[in-house]
């Protein structure tokens, strides 16, 4: 029966594929390593925490506010450093065109005569910041010390208030200064079921990226190498058909990335410590659909390659979509639609949700992401179905 | 009656503008070995490349084992092998290695295909360089291993585009008894080769030119095609002008070659023999020695394009 010779061809594909990577093992080492040891290093370094923002204060001469650096600190918080308090602003300024403060903020000559006559005086802050992140930071502290200053404001005048009233022989109201100035206090309830550190956070999504690399890698450079050096005329002479080839090669690296997503996982929870708390069986379903579908992509890509550099470069190029659009560093939800659909397009940005939630909540919130990667996948297969089907028939 | 197993009907192949192949006809007998002869970018390798239906015609027929090649089926892919110009296995995979992967695109089973590659790599004397990574080996055992790749599965029709590219004589003279031996078990082979001297190794030769066929025939009748007749080298003890011998009844070419030395090509050697004689003597001349006279394929070659490229060329 010839429907049997069919697993012959197919595992015939699959020995040979892993037989050479098993020769030249330097490649998926460095593949596999490289990224844990960055990860590793990521962990390492990384706090998570901005540094305070360096300020100075310009409280004008002959204007009656304190001059109290301690006080300003106070009002601003953790997130800013208040380095002094001068009088002298064409020196503040220059501090900030020398880089050494990020702030200054100023407060205006005729602040109290302002509020006196029932007019709002403007408090100045000043910036000299490229960096668009550090500059919606400043945005956000200066409000936060206005606010802060303005309860600062409430606050003593209350207290001056109450005081007066009570040596007037008056009652003073019950409701404490600091309430009357800060009527609201806030208090964040955090329901998830850790608080992962920074590596324990970026743990999962490394894994998945690293996955998504591995097999897009391999599958892009086997097949174009294949297109290349002529060995492609050998299927078209062959019985092999379209369908038989692709299984073989998806098979091939599917149980090589079996090997290498447990070697990573063991990796990262015995050696880096990150918690595991989902099951198994999800969990492998999901490692299961990553693997089908990128491998698909880097299949693809060997298929629409004319060459070994250029399926290269479309993989970096694929891996730099994936970095940026995938919710590895910048949450997909920050994009706008139209480019969020290509973060949607990547195996990998439901590789990084579905393996996050399994590993460190316990289970998916969204398992309709599963079925997205199935349909992925399965639409690549067809594709490099189709693109094969044309590469083996005569030209 | 039975068809051929190969055979092509006003064949061509355009590449753009340019025509790789311009229609070419010819067949293939059973069990026999034809020698697709002519230089580099005559044509050789996309006729092969066409009927193994890796390269599809632009005009004209073609068949092998009574299918056109671009829409073979499993069964008659099984039933041919191509070794192709390029060595185009796996440097990481070991020899043995690389035959059992053909055979097992082939469809072949695991106990056969074990014996199988064995049994080839130990005839092409490959048996002790079987576990050694291809890349390891040296040219001419890369040739002989895709030889054995071809092999494996015992095709009934072989395509070998170029098998002793860059091989040393004693080597070439050894892969050619093997396609004899092919042949002698009935397979049909189509070869080609750059090396004129081998299309005496064939049942017949296709010299090909600029991608047309310029003749197709056993080697000594294409000899005889050639030159239109019987071959004599005809040597003198005193200086000749051929031309003399021109007028003489039944030959029918005079050509110089030395000196003391002409060939002579005539309707009837042994008719012709006596009056070559009694034309030199009549010119004070003595006849040293007068025998046949077997052009090397080179000249033959040379003779063929040089008579083709005389004639106007048809648009």
């Amino acid at each position: 029966m010839r429907i049997f010779r069919i697993p012959v061809r197919v595992s015939a594909v699959i020995r040979k594929e892993l037989r050479e990577i098993g020769r030249r093992p330097g490649a998926i080492v460095s593949l596999v390593v490289g990224p844990i040891l960055v990860m590793a290093l990521f962990g390492a370094g990384f706090t998570g925490q901005r540094q305070p923002i360096e300020t100075m204060v310009v409280v004008p001469q002959g204007i009656d506010i304190p001059r109290d650096a301690d006080m300003y600190q106070r009002i601003a918080g953790k997130s800013v450093h208040v380095r002094g308090v001068t009088d002298d602003a064409g020196a503040a300024r220059a501090m900030l065109e020398r880089d050494e403060v990020y702030m200054v903020v100023i407060v205006p000559t005729d602040a109290l005569q302002k509020i006196e006559r029932g007019e709002q005086p403007t408090l100045t802050v000043e910036t000299n910041e490229l960096d668009p992140t550090m500059h919606g930071a400043i945005l956000v502290v200066a409000e936060q010390i206005v606010r802060e200053l303005n309860a600062e404001i409430i606050r003593s005048a209350a207290t001056q208030g109450y005081a007066r009233l009570t040596a007037a022989g008056a009652q003073a109201p019950s409701i404490p200064p600091d309430v009357v100035a800060h009527p609201f206090k806030g208090v964040v309830v955090d329901r998830a079921p850790v608080k992962p550190a920074m590596l324990t956070f970026f743990a999962p999504a490394v894994l998945a990226l690293v996955l998504q690399h591995l097999g897009m890698t391999l599958t892009a450079l086997s097949m174009v190498r294949e297109r290349l050096s002529g060995a492609i005329d050998i299927f078209r002479v062959s019985p092999i058909g379209a369908i038989e080839l692709l299984v073989g090669k998806y098979l091939a690296y599917a149980v090589l990335s079996v090997f290498v997503t447990l070697a990573v996982v063991l990796a990262t929870t015995l050696g880096l410590g990150i918690p595991f708390r989902g099951a198994v069986p999800p969990f492998a379903l999901a490692v299961g659909l990553l693997t089908f579908a990128s491998l698909g992509l880097g299949l693809l890509i060997s298929l629409v390659s004319d060459s070994e550099r250029q399926a290269v470069q479309l993989s970096m190029l694929v891996l730099l979509f994936t970095v940026f659009f995938s919710g590895f560093v910048l949450s997909v939800n920050e994009f706008s639609m139209p480019v969020r659909a290509i973060a949607y397009a990547l195996p990998a940005t439901y590789g990084i949700a579905l393996f996050q939630d399994e590993m460190l909540r316990g289970a998916a919130r969204e398992p309709w992401m599963l079925s997205a990667l199935a349909g992925i996948g399965g639409s690549l297969f067809l594709l490099c179905a189709l693109r094969l089907r044309g590469v083996l028939r005569s030209v | 009656m039975d068809l051929p197993p190969i055979a092509m009907e006003d064949v061509t192949r355009r590449f753009g503008k340019l025509v790789a192949v311009r229609g070419v006809s010819l067949e293939i007998e059973p069990g026999t070995i034809l020698g697709l002869v002519g230089p580099s970018g005559s044509g050789k390798t996309t006729i092969v490349r066409m009927l193994t239906g890796t390269l599809r015609p632009s005009a004209g027929r073609m068949q092998v084992l009574g299918e056109a090649p671009g829409r073979f089926r499993a069964h008659t892919r099984e039933r041919i092998g191509y070794m192709p110009q390029q060595f185009v296995l796996y440097p990481d995979l070991t020899a043995r290695e690389n035959v059992s992967f053909v055979a097992a695109l082939f469809g072949m089973y695991f106990r056969r295909r074990s014996q199988r590659v064995r049994e080839v790599l130990e005839a092409l004397g490959l048996g002790a360089a079987r576990d050694r990574l291809a890349r390891d080996l040296s040219g001419g055992e890369r040739r002989r291993l895709a030889l054995a790749a071809a092999l494996v599965h015992e095709p009934d029709v072989l395509f070998i585009d170029e098998p002793t590219a860059g091989i040393d004589p004693l080597l070439r003279s050894d892969i050619w008894d093997q396609l004899r031996g092919l042949a002698g078990s009935g397979r049909t082979l189509l070869v080609t080769t750059q090396h004129l001297d081998e299309a005496e190794r064939c049942d017949a030769v296709a010299v090909l030119s600029d991608g047309e066929l310029l003749a197709l025939a056993e080697p000594d009748v294409l000899r005889e095609h050639v030159y239109g007749g019987e071959i004599l080298d005809v040597r003198t003890t005193r200086k000749l002008d051929a031309r003399a011998l021109g007028d003489i009844p039944g030959i029918r070419r005079v050509r110089q070659r030395g000196e003391r030395q002409f060939i002579v090509v005539a309707e009837d050697a042994a008719a012709a023999t006596p009056r070559i004689v009694e034309a030199v003597q009549q010119r004070a001349g003595v006849v040293a020695s007068i025998e046949r006279y077997a052009p090397s394929f080179d000249e033959v070659f040379a003779a063929l394009v040089e008579d083709h490229r005389s004639k106007p060329r048809a648009a």
